[in-house]
């Protein structure tokens, strides 16, 4: 938004220019050809970049404008986009209302309990731009925001209430302040009597929010998926002491890639694999309709046993 | 050939979900000892042609092939047609059908890939292999293999589309599941023996199918000789191209290796223009082998002609693996070497590769919702084209020839 200040050609007229005299130093566009307008958020006082450089180049300082106290800071000034400076304000605050309120349907159980959630960031929305109970408003917001944060980042919000309170309550303050430092120290002399903020003042207890779910906790990396075969009747032993499995020893398996336990429990495999299968368990009821018992025991039993195994 | 999982120990898989399986690979197995394997206790009923059970088997085959719709062509090949299908109660449920087509050769009976096929994808169940819902025959007597449908395309169209981005976590992911498919069917006694990056399928849900399981032959038995004109040559491993004709789960791990490192590095991983070259550059990777790193090597059938004279090489250090495959680290590349030792007894096995600290150390494998890849109608057009390529048995006859006119006095 806020763009940096390049000299602007004078033939491109900006919003907001047409009175071309500036408010603090009375200079006028045909004394400065390139005359720049700048508005801060803070009052929306409107001033040249001149002025603007002038007064605040050497930090915060209050606004030049009479009757108008706050305290402006360089940084942020910028070139106003509307040229009704009211509807750039309320474009700002529906702008920061709508980013620490930006809950959305699907977090609300009805549709109903979200409308009136809705009719709750409007009622704060109005409430700051008309400048009713702005206090009040402010501090319902800002609770929410903390609310918001604690909810997606607990530890986070732990840390932050360790370092202190928050500053920002402060900026009323008539004078000027200096550095946020010196806010900080200010800020833990103010009396801790008007922080604690009453539950039923906090406002932003909704109705049928829906309860936000933890992500699980990753489960740790399983390379087989949880599969396994090992055998539930036997087990393979490293060697078998009979002339048969001869094969370790012989170069023409183990140097050809032939490796003896992988025909151990091969062997093993073939001699034992039907045992603890029941047909009458596996079979689903469809199945029952085909598949005569006799070629099912011949699926189990007959096929393909290789009678050359010892085993 | 020993087993049939089907009814074996039951294995432990995670959840109930194994029962569902094995009962689904139920009336294949049915069909396959009607049609092929005529068993002795079946023999009396069940096979002999117009005998009393030869309406149960229509009507079995029947039941089957109706539930399932066939759809648009996928791709066509010369063993066998691939169509999109969907199951006739639930057109949401994708099925891919192969068609295997009769050829000259083959004039009785199935022809031998397509049985390798349905007798092993039959008995494996495992999320990471492809599944073979069922098998019907049609009345021109075409077997047809519904299988899974698995619209992402083949996991070599992903590693060489530079336009795909990924990472070290990506890699992970999938050599993982890799790994876990290989140890599957592995531990159930199958030699898949042509594992290589296009015959690793991606399903809609990202995670990888080993598919093609046409020279899949089950572990031998120590007296029985295997054929060493196995597995594609950028995946095959040296003790194959020595001669080996007695060898265990350890050649797919080598393949496996390959397609781990290819990912890694995005090209194929050792290439050559002829077998006899290959060897060669494995050498220039691992250095020549000796006796005392590879006992036994000087038993192999080709080594004397291959090896017994060539210059001692050393292997590429540390660093030079480093470059190639920045991706993995330094536990990845612990991992590759240990897949792709040269001496079979040394390298890892399915089960060692899975307990390697490469799956425990930073980064995590990426979730598989996150995995990166394709989609839509080309990666479906992949599928087709991968499912219906020519059958091994092809490459095998080609291989042979090859293998028949290899001359050994060249490397000298």
């Amino acid at each position: 938004m806020s763009r940096a200040a390049h000299a602007p050609s004078a033939s491109t007229k900006r919003a907001g220019e047409d009175d071309d005299i500036c408010p603090v130093c009375k200079s006028s566009r045909y004394l400065n050809r390139y005359m720049h307008f700048l508005v801060n958020p803070e009052c929306y006082h409107k001033m040249c970049e001149s002025c603007v450089d002038r007064i605040f180049s050497h930090g915060p300082a209050p606004c030049p404008i009479a009757g108008c106290k706050k305290t402006l800071r360089k940084a942020r000034f910028r070139t106003q986009t509307f040229e009704d400076l009211k509807v750039e304000r309320e474009v700002d605050i529906r702008r920061r209302v709508a980013k620490a309120m930006n809950k959305e349907e699907t977090d609300f159980e009805t549709l109903r309990d979200y409308n009136d959630y809705l009719e709750e960031v409007e009622e704060i929305t109005w409430n700051l731009i008309l400048k009713v109970d702005v206090e009040q408003t402010e501090r319902r917001l800002r609770r929410f925001e903390e609310a918001q944060k604690a909810e997606l980042n607990p530890n986070a919000v732990r840390r932050s209430v360790d370092a202190g309170p928050d500053t920002s309550t402060l900026s009323e303050t008539s004078h000027v302040i200096l550095k946020k430092g010196g806010a900080q120290r200010k800020a833990q002399n103010v009396p801790s009597g008007n922080m604690p903020i009453p539950e039923d003042e906090t406002g932003f207890s909704f109705r049928g929010l829906k309860k936000r779910k933890a992500p699980e906790p990753e489960k740790v990396f399983d390379p087989t998926s949880g599969w396994s075969v090992d055998p539930t009747y036997y087990n393979v032993k490293d060697e078998y002491d009979h002339k048969f499995f001869a094969v370790k020893h012989e170069p023409r398996f183990y140097a050809f890639g032939y490796k003896a336990p992988e025909y151990y429990s091969h062997a093993l495999r073939d001699a034992f694999g039907g045992l603890g299968v029941f047909l009458e368990d596996d079979r689903t009821s469809e199945e029952m309709d085909f598949g005569t018992q006799a070629a099912a025991i011949a699926v189990g039993g007959g096929r393909d046993v290789d009678m050359n195994d010892v085993f | 050939m020993g087993m049939s999982p089907a009814l074996s120990p039951r294995p432990n898989p995670p959840g109930s979900n194994a029962p569902a399986n094995a009962a689904k690979a139920r009336p294949l197995v049915h069909l396959l000892n009607h049609k092929t394997v005529p068993s002795p206790s079946l023999a009396s009923t069940a096979t002999t042609p117009g005998g009393p059970d030869e309406g149960l088997a229509e009507e079995m085959n029947d039941v089957v092939k109706n539930q399932f719709v066939f759809g648009s062509r996928l791709g066509e090949g010369t063993y066998a047609t691939v169509y999109r299908g969907h199951y006739r109660d639930d057109p949401s449920k994708l099925v891919a059908i192969k068609k295997m087509k009769k050829n000259a050769e083959w004039q009785d009976g199935i022809n031998l890939d397509s049985l390798r096929e349905m007798k092993y994808l039959a008995e494996l169940h495992h999320p990471h292999v492809i599944n073979l819902i069922a098998v019907f025959t049609t009345k021109d007597e075409n077997i047809n293999l519904v299988l899974e449908h698995l619209p992402r395309g083949e996991l070599q169209d992903l590693w060489q589309d530079k336009s795909i981005a990924y990472g070290g976590a990506d890699v992970k992911a999938w050599a993982n599941m890799i790994c876990q498919a290989v140890w599957w069917i592995h531990e159930n006694f199958v030699l898949h023996r042509d594992i290589k990056s296009n015959n690793i399928l991606i399903a809609a849900d990202n995670s990888l199918k080993l598919a093609d399981f046409g020279l899949a032959r089950s572990f031998a038995n120590p007296e029985a000789d295997m054929t060493y004109n196995v597995i594609t040559r950028f995946y095959r491993p040296p003790e194959l191209f020595l001669g080996s004709s007695h060898y265990g789960g350890c050649v797919d791990m080598w393949s496996v290796g390959c397609v781990i490192a290819e990912l890694a590095c995005r090209e194929f991983f050792i290439f050559s223009e002829t077998d006899l070259q290959h060897l060669v550059r494995i050498c220039d990777v691992f250095g020549v082998p000796t006796e005392a790193e590879w006992p036994g090597i000087s038993k192999l059938r080709f080594w004397q002609e291959q090896l017994e004279n060539s210059p001692p090489k050393r292997p590429q250090p540390m660093s030079w693996w480093r470059n190639k495959m920045p991706l993995i680290g330094d536990a990845g590349i612990d991992l590759v070497k240990g897949l792709l030792a040269m001496d079979p007894a040394k390298r890892l096995d399915a089960k060692q590769a899975l307990a390697h600290h490469y799956w425990t150390t930073a980064p995590k494998p990426q979730k598989r919702e996150n995995l990166p890849g394709k989609g839509g109608k080309a990666a479906e057009k992949a599928m087709g084209e991968q499912l219906k390529r020519v059958g091994p048995e092809a490459d095998e006859e080609k291989m042979s020839k090859i293998a028949r006119k290899l001359d050994f006095g060249a490397m000298r």
